[in-house]
Parts: structure tokens; C-alpha cells; sequence
């Protein structure tokens, strides 16, 4: 019992690198993490649960600022701020969608206006908020905080919707009031992540009919993304790959009535649907003999103005419309089986129905970040660890030659390998991502902590022989002075490193700070005690 | 085997004057490189790609390119051409990062090299002019505060003027010099680098630390007291160059920018801690004990 009262330093290590080892080789252990290998696919053969970053994993990251300029302290309300925001785009000949105002509310105190588009000055929408009666006092580049907020949320439906494993976004402060969006994709290179967040893809769902004068054809939009509730993609027998949208409770009804004004409540036949002249529409040879002599009518789809379908309305579904039975189940499916990739078709609906525009345009021409291939990575990753090990050898061979002594050596290389060892385990604990700056901070630890053991090693072994307990506690503490000051230096020099945006050098700092926390904390006691431990016994 | 034991300097040989001279001309001598880098550039010390902005690409490649083969693939002006060492287990037979400046549009250059026969992308980065001005001015903030906190930590530690002060010049210096170095090496200042600046502070701080700590709180003679400390302090440095040696070899031939140039600057920035800690601080501690406490 006392052994281990006396060796409790140790006893703490111990139980540290056993969590550490669980941390990182349990699958499903970290927060996060799926138990079941097997569900991951190519993760799969992962032998730890350490989570790679771009740079040893491939990937790109990309940080760019959101275009707009915002007026800020305008005195608007709730009422007015529709009013506003058609005034002020008119007068800017602009969009609506690229004007926002932010009424006072119980949120904000001050209203504010944005605008986002990049042509135009600070000055011009000063001008066009005063004529409107408004004085803003000041204009500055920037979103407000509610647009960061929704360009975030934005991307990250983007992000999720495009089965981007492990793609991440976020805004990144910078001291002095700038604001970027950071997103972080692995597995995509630029272009494609490029692609994704320039994809203003909309869908939309039209009704042809002959509803003009003279029968002539008449196009008008149905359905609209605000009145869908539930959007999937999927693949069912019988239908084969479809978009089911779930049209919005309070939104149904109105549709159905729509379909049957459309003249769609008893089906209609689409033969011939082309889209830069509608009044072409025929109803064909169609394969139901009930829609032979009804009129033609078609629903189309279009993304991003192409045609992706064009469809006739069977009479069991027209009958829905104008008998009240789609309200009940009002599930709308948009089939993709004519289109040359149907799964891909009804993905890409998918996603742009979800995920629709982002609330204002990134600033590529602006951008700072990095693009790496997976193999180039995979090197990376390789050649970091072995530049890792070739430095704890080095450090290991002059510790040697300058020591001798096997049982001083052997158990400071091994305490500051098990630094790095508990270390690994908290990263993969919290599942952070490793970069190369985080490798970089693993060798920063394994230095610092080389010396303080030093100093404990040239402390206790110093004069002779450690003849008592109480000589080595004395002589113990007095390194650990020493290495609590240097320890808080450190901490120091790292601190703002952990806080300012500099890339990569944020993990750098947390990696170097913690694992010096754990140094002091932990496992350079311990070695204290396991030296103690040596020493002693061999007299 | 080869082996070591650090050397018991005779320091009563030589007077107080004679021991500064050498890290004050060498401190000096570095300033005025980077006074006069700074009188005839415009700044202390040339910047890369992470300050000024620009791009960089990686490209691997089967064939045998010249240098000007690689930059003709690129209708934009290219800054420099680096080949890196590959591996037996690399995908390509050679590849070389191509740096370009900041006129250039990663997009446009990324879409060449993916067009070129020859080459295969393999990698970007890429800094905007405003993030980079946002990165210097950040980086200067990150150093100017840690500096800041170090000498303020240094001065509640010992709580004497001398020997305090002596830490914080050793600090300064000890990043001073590889300033200096990298001016006449032709090297550019990134952000791997002021990561080195910050390690390097909290590791010269260690060996002053110690030689303070065994000096000024420990009973003995200064002449013993400061051996002891140089047995223990000379081995932690050598061990810590030792390790930033290897790690910056072996970094410069994989072509890991960022550990090559934290492992260069912290090999130049601890052989300048070595002479700075045992012959400026340990002068400036001795002048203090025998001299400047009496008065």
C-alpha cells in the first residue's frame, strides 16, 4: 500500500496512458466516433482514432470573406423593413434577395442594412437610406451577424446534403472586427469545393396548360420551395429514382386547387414538351387510354432553367387534386428515370431544393487556403512521422552520451515518448483534426519535456548518492521550480498563438500547450519518482 | 562511442568587459542587418508568400522537366521552381512546389497544370493579399505579446532588475540573430517561422531560467553554481539542436515546408542562446552578484 502512496505520480501515469490507449485504439470510444467499423467504408482499415486533417489526409480548406457592405444604427421596424428593402434595391437597381434589413427587434437594438452585392459603395447606399428618411452612422465592409449566422448554417446544409464526410464550416473572428468563413472539406479538391458553394442551383416546378386565349399554352409555377416541407431523394421499386417532396400542410391545399383550375383534375397526356416554345405541347400517344382525347397539359421541372422532366399527370393523381385526397398524403414525386443519370439527377435536385442559395456570395478572389491531393497527404504523413522519430532518436543519442547510465536514459526516453503517447489519446479523444503544425507541436513537446527531465535527472543524480527519501523530495523540488517557471514561459510565448487566427499555428499552440500542461502535471513527477525509485534500489 | 561532458569554462580568465563583448558585437552586427535590410526593402526581413500573398503548387511528374520546361506550362509569371525529394513509394518520379505572386489567380494556375500533359496537380495553397497584410499584422501582435508576457513573467520570478533584464535581452537577441541570418540567407519570413520564434522564447527562457535559479536562489560559490547550471543547460540545448538539426534535414528533403523551417530557425536561434545564456547572462550575473548588489 505504501509503494503505492509513495509511487502515486507513477500510478497516475499509468492510468493516464491506459485511458490515452483506449482513447485511441477503441473504435467508437471518442464522441463521435462509429463503433462499427464496418459502417465507415474506406475509413474502415483505420488503425487509431485519430482524426486527419487536410494536410495528412487530403482535402482543401478555404477562407474567404462574405461580400457586403452593411449601414449600420438604421432606425427601422418590423413594418417598415419590406418597404425598405424594395426602396433601397430600386434605388441601387438591384435584386431584392441582395438587400436585407435588420429591423429593431427583441434581438438587436439598432436596425441595420446590407447589402450584398459587390458593386456597390459605401457612399451610394448611404444615399439611398438617406433619401428613404434614414441616417445611418456609419457604413461599413461586412455582414451583419444574423447573415455570418445563416451563411454558416447555409454551407453546412450544403456540406451535409453532398455527402462531404468530415466537412466542416465555420466563421473565424479576426481582432479588429473582420470576419471570414473557414470551410474545411476532405476529399474534395477545389474546384469541387468551388463548385458546390458557387452552385446557386435552383428547382423549379411548373404547370403547362392551355389556360390562354385561344388555347394557346400557359406556364405557371406551381409549387414553390417555401411550400415544400420534406424533400428526399430516393430510389423505390416501381418508380425507380424519384424526389419526394412533402408539400407543406397549410400549402396543399392551395396546390391541388391549382392543378385542377390547370385543368389537371381528370390527368392530363404530355407527348411533346419543348421548353423554348410551349405552344408546341402535344398530348402524343400516350399509354393510358383514358388520357387519349383529354387535353395536353404537362408539369415540368427545370434546375437552373433546364428541363430535368417533363410529365403528363396520370388520372389517379389528377383525381387527388380535385377530390381533396392529396391534402391527406400530399407527397409530390418528381421522377428522374428520363434523364440520362437518374440518381445523380434526383441527388442534385435534392440538394439544391434543401439546400437553396447561400444568403450572400463568398469573395473567392479573396480566398487563402489550401488544396491537397491524398496521395501527397498519405507522403506527408508518412515522412512527418519518420522526421518525428529521426528527432527522438537524435534527441535519445545525446542524452545517452552525456548520461551513460541506462536506467537514467531508457526511462526519460520513454516518459517523453508517453508525453507525446497521452497527448495522441486527448486528440483523438476530442477527435481533433492533426495537421502538420500539430506534428510540429508534438516535437516542441518532446523537446521541452527532454529538458525539464534533464533537470530533474542533473538534480537528483548531482553529488553523489540519494541516500533518503527526504533528500531526493528536497532535491525534487527544487528542479520543479525550475521547470514550472520555464513551463509557464512557455504556456506564455504560446498563448497568443491559441487565440489569433494564424492558420495553422492555433493547433501548433493548443498541441504544444497542453501537452506541456500534461509534462508538468503528470508525467515529468513521474519520472522523478521513477528515478527515485532506481536510484535508491541499487544501493 | 563518442562522448560528452560540458566543459568547465574558466571564467575568472576574462574580465566582464572582454565575455559581452562577443554577444553585444554579434546582437549589434545582427540589428544593423536588419536596420539596413529594413532602410533599403522597406521591411525587417523579406516576407513570403504568408504575408504578401500568393500561390503555391505542388506538381508531380514522370518526365524529365527542366525547370524552365515547368514554369513555361503557366501562362503567369512564376516566382520560383523547387524540386523536392521523393520517395521510393511516391505516385510521381519528381515533384516541385512552383511558387507564383500575388497577381496570380490560384484557380487559373490550378487549371493549367490539371490541363498540362506532363505534370499532375498534387497540391495548393494560397494566400490573398488581404489575409495576407491580416497574417503579418496578427503575427506581430502574436510575437509582441509574448515577448511582452515573458518578460513580465521573467521580472515576477526573480523580482531583481539585473537578472531579469538579462533574460529578456538574452530572449531578444537569441531572435534577433536568425533575423538576421535569414536576411543573409536569402530566407522568407512564413508562418512556420514566427511559430519558431515563439518556441524559441519559450526554450531560451529555460537555460536562463536555470542559470538565474542556480546562481541567485542556491547556496554555493558563482563559479560552482554557474558550472553546475551550464552541465545541466548546455545539455538541454544540445539535445533540443540536435532534434531541430535532424528535424530540419529530414523536413528540407520531404519537402515539409513548415517543419523545415520551425527546425532551421530554432537550430539558429539555440546555438545563439548557447553563446547568449554563457556569456552575456552569465557576465551580467556576475557583475550583478559581486558588483551591483554592493552598491
Amino acid at each position: 500500500m505504501s509503494t503505492l502512496r509513495e509511487n502515486w505520480r507513477v500510478a497516475v501515469l499509468v492510468v493516464l496512458l491506459l485511458t490515452s490507449a483506449i482513447a485511441l485504439f477503441v473504435p467508437g470510444v471518442p464522441p463521435g466516433t462509429s463503433a462499427d467499423a464496418t459502417n465507415q467504408g474506406s475509413t474502415s482499415e483505420q488503425l487509431t482514432n485519430l482524426n486527419y486533417g487536410i494536410q495528412l489526409s487530403g482535402g482543401t480548406r478555404l477562407r474567404a470573406p462574405i461580400v457586403g457592405i452593411t449601414a449600420e444604427n438604421v432606425n427601422v421596424t418590423q413594418a417598415d423593413s419590406t418597404q425598405l428593402e424594395q426602396t433601397v434595391a430600386d434605388e441601387l437597381d438591384l435584386d431584392t434577395v441582395d438587400v436585407r434589413v435588420r429591423p429593431i427587434s427583441s434581438e438587436r437594438s439598432t436596425g441595420a442594412v446590407e447589402v450584398v452585392t459587390k458593386n456597390v459603395t459605401h457612399q451610394e447606399l448611404r444615399t439611398a437610406l438617406e433619401n428613404s428618411g434614414y441616417q445611418p452612422t456609419n457604413v461599413r465592409d461586412g455582414v451583419t451577424p444574423e447573415t455570418r449566422r445563416q451563411m454558416v448554417e447555409a454551407v453546412d446544409e450544403k456540406l451535409r446534403t453532398s455527402a462531404l464526410s468530415g466537412a466542416s464550416v465555420q466563421i473565424v473572428n479576426v481582432p479588429g472586427g473582420q470576419h471570414f468563413l473557414s470551410i474545411t472539406a476532405p476529399d474534395r479538391d477545389r474546384e469541387e469545393l468551388v463548385d458546390l458553394l458557387n452552385e446557386r442551383g435552383t428547382v423549379k416546378i411548373y404547370a403547362v396548360y392551355p389556360g390562354g386565349e385561344n388555347g394557346s399554352f400557359v406556364r405557371e409555377e406551381v409549387l414553390k420551395r417555401s411550400q415544400m416541407s420534406d424533400i428526399s431523394a430516393a430510389n423505390r421499386e416501381g418508380v425507380g429514382w424519384a424526389v419526394y417532396i412533402t408539400v407543406s400542410p397549410d400549402a396543399a391545399d392551395g396546390f391541388a386547387q391549382r392543378m385542377v383550375d390547370a385543368g389537371f383534375g381528370d390527368g392530363a397526356p404530355c407527348g411533346n414538351y419543348n421548353h423554348s416554345d410551349i405552344q408546341q405541347t402535344t398530348a402524343g400517344e400516350s399509354a393510358d387510354p383514358a388520357l387519349s382525347n383529354d387535353e395536353p397539359g404537362c408539369l415540368v421541372h427545370t434546375l437552373n432553367g433546364e428541363v430535368v422532366t417533363a410529365r403528363g399527370v396520370t388520372p389517379g393523381l389528377g383525381k387527388s387534386f380535385a377530390d381533396g385526397d392529396f391534402v391527406n398524403d400530399p407527397v409530390y414525386v418528381m421522377q428522374t428515370g428520363s434523364s440520362e443519370n437518374p440518381a445523380e439527377t434526383a441527388n442534385e435536385i435534392e440538394l439544391n431544393l434543401r439546400a437553396g442559395q447561400l444568403p450572400a456570395p463568398l469573395d473567392l478572389s479573396e480566398d487563402s487556403g489550401s488544396s491537397l491531393d491524398p496521395a501527397l497527404a498519405e507522403q506527408f504523413k508518412q515522412n512527418s512521422l519518420l522526421t518525428g522519430l529521426l528527432a527522438v532518436l537524435a534527441v535519445s543519442l545525446v542524452v545517452y552520451m552525456r548520461y551513460k547510465r541506462v536506467e537514467v536514459v531508457v526511462p526519460m526516453v520513454v516518459t517523453a515518448l508517453s508525453e507525446v503517447f497521452i497527448l495522441l489519446g486527448f486528440v483523438a479523444f476530442v477527435q481533433y483534426p492533426l495537421n502538420l503544425s500539430h506534428l510540429a507541436g508534438f516535437i516542441a513537446v518532446i523537446g521541452t519535456g527532454v529538458d525539464d527531465l534533464i533537470i530533474i535527472a542533473d538534480e537528483i543524480l548531482q553529488q553523489g548518492e540519494v541516500e533518503t527519501g527526504r533528500v531526493f523530495q528536497s532535491r525534487f523540488r527544487k528542479a520543479f521550480w525550475v521547470i514550472g517557471a520555464a513551463a509557464a514561459t512557455t504556456i506564455m510565448a504560446m498563448s497568443p498563438l491559441m487565440v489569433l487566427p494564424l492558420g495553422d499555428l492555433s493547433g501548433f499552440a493548443i498541441i504544444t500547450i497542453v501537452g506541456v500542461l500534461i509534462g508538468v502535471l503528470v508525467t515529468r513527477p513521474a519520472y522523478g519518482d521513477i528515478l527515485r525509485n532506481l536510484v535508491l534500489d541499487e544501493d | 562511442m563518442f562522448e560528452f561532458e560540458v566543459p568547465e569554462v574558466d571564467y575568472t580568465r576574462y574580465s566582464n568587459r572582454q565575455l559581452v563583448a562577443v554577444p553585444l558585437a554579434v546582437l549589434v552586427l545582427s540589428l544593423a542587418v536588419i536596420g539596413g535590410w529594413w532602410a533599403v526593402t522597406g521591411a525587417p526581413v523579406d516576407r513570403g508568400i504568408d504575408f504578401t500573398g500568393g500561390t503555391e503548387l505542388t506538381v508531380g511528374t514522370n518526365a524529365t522537366l527542366t525547370n524552365e520546361e515547368i514554369e513555361a506550362t503557366f501562362d503567369e509569371p512564376v516566382v520560383s521552381v523547387q524540386g523536392i525529394t521523393t520517395t521510393s513509394d511516391s505516385t510521381y518520379e519528381s515533384q516541385y512546389v512552383v511558387t507564383f505572386d500575388n497577381s496570380t489567380s490560384v484557380s487559373s494556375v490550378r487549371s493549367a497544370a490539371q490541363s498540362s500533359a506532363e505534370l499532375s496537380l498534387l497540391g495548393s495553397g494560397t494566400t490573398s493579399p488581404l489575409f495576407g497584410g491580416q497574417n503579418q499584422r496578427l503575427a506581430v501582435i502574436g510575437v509582441g505579446v509574448a515577448f511582452l508576457g515573458m518578460s513580465l513573467l521573467a521580472f515576477a520570478f526573480f523580482r531583481t532588475f539585473v537578472p531579469s533584464i538579462a533574460i529578456v535581452i538574452s530572449a531578444f537577441s537569441d531572435i534577433m540573430i536568425p533575423l538576421a541570418i535569414m536576411n543573409l540567407l536569402g530566407i522568407k519570413l512564413s508562418l512556420g517561422i514566427v511559430a519558431a520564434f515563439l518556441m524559441l522564447i519559450g526554450y531560451s527562457v529555460d537555460s536562463d531560467i536555470l542559470l538565474n535559479n542556480h546562481v541567485l536562489r542556491r547556496s554555493g560559490g558563482f563559479y560552482e553554481s554557474t558550472y553546475r547550471a551550464m552541465r545541466t543547460g548546455v545539455t538541454m540545448t544540445l539535445t533540443s539542436i540536435a532534434a531541430m538539426t535532424v528535424m530540419a534535414v529530414a523536413a528540407t528533403i520531404f519537402g515539409i515546408g513548415l517543419m523545415a523551417d520551425i527546425g532551421l530557425i530554432l537550430v539558429l536561434g539555440l546555438t545563439a542562446d548557447l553563446m547568449n545564456t554563457y556569456l552575456l547572462n552569465v557576465t551580467l550575473l556576475r557583475w550583478y552578484k559581486y558588483e551591483g548588489v554592493n552598491r
